[in-house]
């Protein structure tokens, strides 16, 4: 408990800083949503003329953006990727900290065996990410309330929510994965942040080219689509098995490597 | 009863070598010397009893019990100063402190308070704003907070002034007598001189010799260097006990072993701008005693 206790107060400020950016974006989002309505323009006709290589980078795919559903199903990409980083960078960072602060003789010296010190970091993390989540729903359902005559959409955004967290998770436990392996922080944030702009990529570039859809499983941006959570109220059940399951397995890798583990000073 | 027993332990960093087929055993209520010029493996062998990493082959057990295997539980009779220190920068002391205390089962907190005051160190500092010899101040209160039956020392007296030092050395000293046993690493054949009873010797990475500190005394070396105004005579202090001895055109370096007295009387009458007499670093004694003791 104390080295929980510890932890979700070190991590405190900068959660706050991640929270506060996000609920900005949403804030900003919806902003240009009543842009949108309010001019009167046919905004998918403007977009059918744009080039679709655009369209798919910046999520926009087959979606209706001038309903309200439609248009913040596009915000799902977005949250995705900040929350991968979020989720990632504190996997890597919660596991790997003590060495690279010079305290892990000071840890893991103590009666604890190293689990008991993992555990309840990565415990934090998941309440964090877990507060992320539930700040991005809650800022989400003001916003679209605001625009859509009061109606928050609740049980939609509800199930988009679920999705975001599935996912968060399987980040936080990639990340907490490769600091544990790898030599030091700095080499476990850089080779996340890496995996996660190469996993964006590839979202991208399977669906430009039809050809490489076989591809789709190796990105965990392509698990759930933002359009099928938001209008159609579907949440693959097998996406969320598989990316449950890899982060279990994963959770599990990163107490067998760090128990092996020689710290260093 | 021996506190600990280290068993031909061998670590290898890839294929850099760490410590090779070390073994020593501390006794119950003693206080014992490691010691080693740096980089000799004295910290890979006390991060290994420690489980701070797995050695190659070879065991040790501490309180008779195996070090990796029964670890945590090991060390909660553990008190343990890194050579060093550091702690989580944004907490202030006292915060590190009952952090560090909320690992232990029945720890008398008020402790704290009368170490600190010992040491002299001030409970609401931020660790960031801390001087190097007061987080070291840290370091030893945070190993001697939950009364360890075992103290393990790395290194402690570097940035600590001459007199904490001497009040370092009293509360170790006070610490062994209510029966806590030592491990005292160090470089500095003096401060192991001053403290404990015996010693082992390691160079690179193995253990040249386990030795009373009365054995070792009769080879107390002492490193002289001479600044002359005139011509140097160097068949002057042809006398035994003298080795090692070099010029460097005004100045003479020796080393010198036996009675003060004798080479008292060889420097009366020498035209002298300066005189230094020294310890000898670890690495002169090794290369001067050991090297012609081991050969046959």
């Amino acid at each position: 408990m104390n080295v929980f206790k510890k932890e979700m107060k070190a991590n405190i400020k900068s959660l706050i800083i991640w929270c506060c950016a996000q609920v900005f974006i949403i804030f900003a989002g919806m902003m240009k949503y009543q842009g949108f309505s309010d001019s009167q323009v046919d905004v998918n006709a403007l977009f059918a003329a744009f080039p679709e290589e655009i369209m798919v980078v910046f999520g926009l795919g087959s979606v209706d953006i001038t309903k309200v559903a439609g248009f913040y199903s596009v915000f799902f990409l977005y949250f995705m990727l900040l929350a991968a980083v979020h989720a990632v960078m504190f996997g890597a960072v919660e596991v790997s900290k003590e060495e690279r602060d010079h305290c892990a003789d000071f840890i893991y010296t103590k009666p604890v065996r190293r689990f008991q010190v993992i555990w309840p970091k990565l415990l934090a993390g998941v309440v964090n990410i877990l507060i992320f989540n539930m700040v991005t729903f809650a800022a989400s359902v003001f916003f679209i309330a605001q625009h859509n005559d009061g109606d928050g959409l609740i049980d939609k955004v509800s199930l988009t929510m679920l999705a975001l967290f599935i996912l968060q998770l399987f980040f936080l436990a990639l990340g907490a994965l490769f600091g544990s392996l790898l030599k030091n922080t700095k080499q476990a944030t850089a080779t996340a942040s890496g995996l996660v702009m190469g996993f964006f990529i590839l979202s991208v570039v399977v669906d430009l080219y039809d050809k490489l859809a076989f591809l789709k499983v190796f990105t965990p941006f392509k698990y759930f689509e933002g359009a099928s959570l938001m209008i159609n109220d579907q949440l693959s059940f097998s996406s969320a098995a598989i990316l449950l399951i890899v982060s279990l397995i994963f959770f599990g890798l990163t107490f067998l490597a760090f128990n092996r583990r020689d710290l260093t000073t | 009863m021996n506190v600990i027993e280290i068993n031909q332990l061998t670590k290898y960093y890839g294929k850099h070598r760490g410590i090779e087929n070390v073994s020593f055993s501390v006794e119950e209520g003693e206080i014992f010397g490691f010691i080693g010029p740096n980089g000799a493996g004295k910290s890979t062998t006390i991060r290994a009893l420690l489980s701070l990493i797995h050695p190659t082959s070879g065991s040790a057990t501490i309180f008779g019990k195996d070090c990796i295997k029964y670890g945590s539980e090991i060390r909660r009779d553990i008190g343990y100063l890194p050579s060093e220190v550091f702690y989580y920068e944004h907490m202030k002391v006292r915060e590190v402190l009952n952090y560090s205390a909320s690992f232990y089962d029945n720890v008398d907190t008020s402790r704290i308070q009368s170490l600190a005051e010992v040491m002299d160190l001030d409970l609401n500092k931020r660790i960031d704003d801390l001087s190097y010899g007061n987080k070291k101040k840290v370091g030893i209160i945070q190993g001697l907070l939950h009364e360890p039956k075992l103290i393990i020392l790395d290194e402690p007296t570097g940035g600590l002034d001459p007199l904490m030092q001497q009040k370092f050395f009293e509360l170790i000293r006070t610490e062994n007598q209510n029966g806590a046993t030592v491990l005292f690493s160090s470089h500095i054949l003096s401060e192991v001189q001053k403290l404990c009873g015996r010693v082992a010797i390691i160079k690179d990475g193995t253990i040249v010799r386990v030795e009373n500190i009365r054995d070792m005394q009769k080879h107390n070396y002492k490193k002289f260097t001479l600044d002359y105004r005139g011509v140097i005579d160097v068949h002057h202090f042809n006398l035994e006990g003298v080795t090692n001895l070099t010029v460097d055109e005004s100045t003479l370096h020796f080393l010198f072993k036996g009675d003060i007295n004798r080479m008292v009387e060889r420097l009366q009458g020498q035209n002298l701008m300066n005189m230094l007499v020294e310890e000898p670093s670890l690495e002169e004694i090794f290369m001067h005693y050991y090297q012609k003791e081991d050969q046959p």
